[in-house]
């Protein structure tokens, strides 16, 4: 985007200063999130130490960036199972989302028995079912996967419906005077119109993913960085628990980066090439 | 000779009870065989409804429509239709796209391939094969489209308003590809419009539709030889069968409905 938008006015008026003036743009909005962060950082760092104020209410980023270092191995054995049940709920998601938006898109009995109540079940605050979770399937890995799977592929069953019913009632007319069958039509028409739908319903759902599982291990886990959080703010041990939550931001970006990594390899081929 | 196309009193009414709309009231009409025939009228008459019916695509609520000697229900493969938009699939190169019917009738690819590219060299897309859509201009994809719609060798060929969302420049262009093309290829051709010179300059014979009640009211040969070009657009006697067919529209907007038949 930065760089197309830099890139037109360099076509039409090349003079140095209008590429100047477009580079800095460009950098600038690199720059000025990481900058605003930093200050952020740098007062917390200020105020929690010159204030004192005790570190378990409020440790100072130094601290946090301490345990970050010195409890690495720990920090990093209780982010594998983390990553890997988020990764395997997401994983599982996927396919069952989009195979129920195909079924529900093929299949008008199966459209209307199931949208109005998958909409219903949009509505309800689904964090309030994990406890039941437990109840159901136990303290293991299995009843933070569900759950997680349970709250994740909603977004992609929703994005993956309202993609496979984008396509124009012209191209269906042109569909019928063919006389395409129904699963030609959503294997050859529909489907391909919905990648950039499909994506973005992987967007939200990889979030939800990963709150899922920590929410989880909240409630009933021996591992993973839910666990440790817990744990961590139990015994006021904030600056651990600081720790934990950045690394899984890390887990998150990575994971949302990938996605958006698949999408721009996806819509490379759906556009252009 | 039996005509490729007879519409006998053909009714088309959308929705039940206080909704009721009729989209065509009473429409009859035939079309020999390689005949390029264009349906005029004025916007909401139901020329496209019409058009639908005869293309299997919408059920007809009274009358019969015969094509190539059998009733129509549903859509065939001997009839190619061109829509208003392309309707292009946009991952799809302009040669994908133009093969794609016959990749959905299971037929042998490789079979229609020399087709498919004289069909593309005739409408002066050679260099535009392995394109996308949206590297084409609209003039070139609805080129792409008339190209699509011929690939499997339809008898009848169906337009409904292929060139009305162009410039008025391209579609100049395009109506001489088309003329171009139809002297190729000879189809029975009902090409719905409502610019009337467009329909004046392409077919043998315009029939006029009217508005409440919509049916035609008003048909006319047009006498012009073939090949046509640029010039016969100048000439009095074109002018003079474009004023007829204007005052003809005009009385059908006007609801009098001078009755043709």
């Amino acid at each position: 985007m930065v760089e197309e938008r830099a890139s037109a006015p360099l076509a039409s008026a090349s003079s140095p200063p209008a590429l100047r003036a477009s580079l800095w743009a460009g950098q600038l909005a690199v720059v000025l999130p990481v900058a605003t962060a930093l200050v952020f950082l740098l007062a917390w760092q200020a105020i929690a130490v010159t204030a004192g104020i005790p570190p378990a209410i409020l440790p100072p980023p130094s601290m946090v960036l301490d345990q970050l270092v010195g409890n690495f191995p720990l920090i990093l054995k209780h982010t594998i199972p983390t990553t890997y049940e988020t990764l395997l709920a997401f994983g599982i998601s996927i396919p069952l989302g989009i195979a129920l938006a195909a079924l529900m898109v093929y299949s008008t009995l199966a459209y209307q028995a199931l949208y109005p109540n998958i909409i219903f079940f949009q509505l309800i605050p689904k964090i309030a079912l994990a406890p039941l979770f437990i109840v159901w399937l136990g303290i293991g890995s299995p009843s933070r996967v569900t759950f997680s799977i349970f709250i994740s592929f909603f977004p992609i069953l929703v994005a993956t419906a309202a993609g496979l019913q984008s396509v124009e009632t012209t191209m269906l007319r042109l569909c019928r005077s063919l006389r395409m069958s129904q699963w030609q039509v959503l294997i050859r028409v529909r489907f391909p119109t919905s990648p950039p739908f499909i994506f973005s319903g992987m967007k939200v759902a990889v979030t939800l993913a990963i709150i899922g599982i920590v929410v989880g291990e909240f409630i009933a886990s021996q591992q993973g960085l839910g666990y440790l959080i817990l744990f961590a703010s139990s015994r006021q041990q904030t600056d651990l628990a600081l720790a934990c939550i950045a690394v899984l931001c890390v887990v998150g970006l990575a994971l949302y980066g990938c996605v958006v990594l698949c999408e721009n390899v996806v819509m490379r081929w759906y556009d252009v090439r | 000779m039996q005509p490729e196309i007879h519409c006998d009193r053909v009714r088309k009414v959308f929705g039940k009870g206080r909704a009721v709309f009729e989209a065509v009231s009473c429409a009859t009409f035939a079309i020999k065989k390689g005949e390029f025939v264009c349906l005029l009228g004025p916007s909401g008459c139901g020329k496209s409804t019409l058009l639908m019916m005869i293309a299997g695509l919408e059920p007809v609520t009274a009358g019969r429509i015969v094509a190539g000697g059998l009733p129509m229900s549903e859509p065939r493969a001997d009839i190619g239709i061109v829509f208003q938009d392309p309707t292009l699939l946009p991952w799809k190169t302009t040669l994908q796209n133009v093969l794609f019917p016959i990749e959905m009738m299971r037929r042998d690819r490789a079979a229609y391939l020399g087709r498919a590219m004289d069909l593309l060299r005739l409408v002066h897309l050679d260099d535009a094969v392995h394109k996308r859509p949206r590297e084409l201009s609209g003039g070139m994809r609805q080129r792409v489209s008339l190209c699509r719609a011929l690939i499997g060798d339809p008898a009848i060929l169906l337009m409904d308003e292929p060139f009305s969302a162009l410039d008025a420049i391209t579609r100049d262009d395009m109506n001489f590809v088309l003329l171009e093309l139809w002297d190729r290829y000879r189809k029975t051709v009902l090409f719905v419009t409502h610019s009337i010179r467009e329909a004046v300059l392409l077919s043998d014979r315009v029939l006029v539709m009217g508005s409440r009640p919509s049916q035609i009211i008003f048909e006319i040969t047009v006498p012009f030889t073939r090949p046509r070009d640029a010039a016969i657009g100048e000439s009095a006697q074109f002018n003079e069968l474009c004023a007829l067919l204007r005052s003809q529209i005009e009385l059908a907007r006007a609801g009098t409905g001078a009755a043709g038949h």
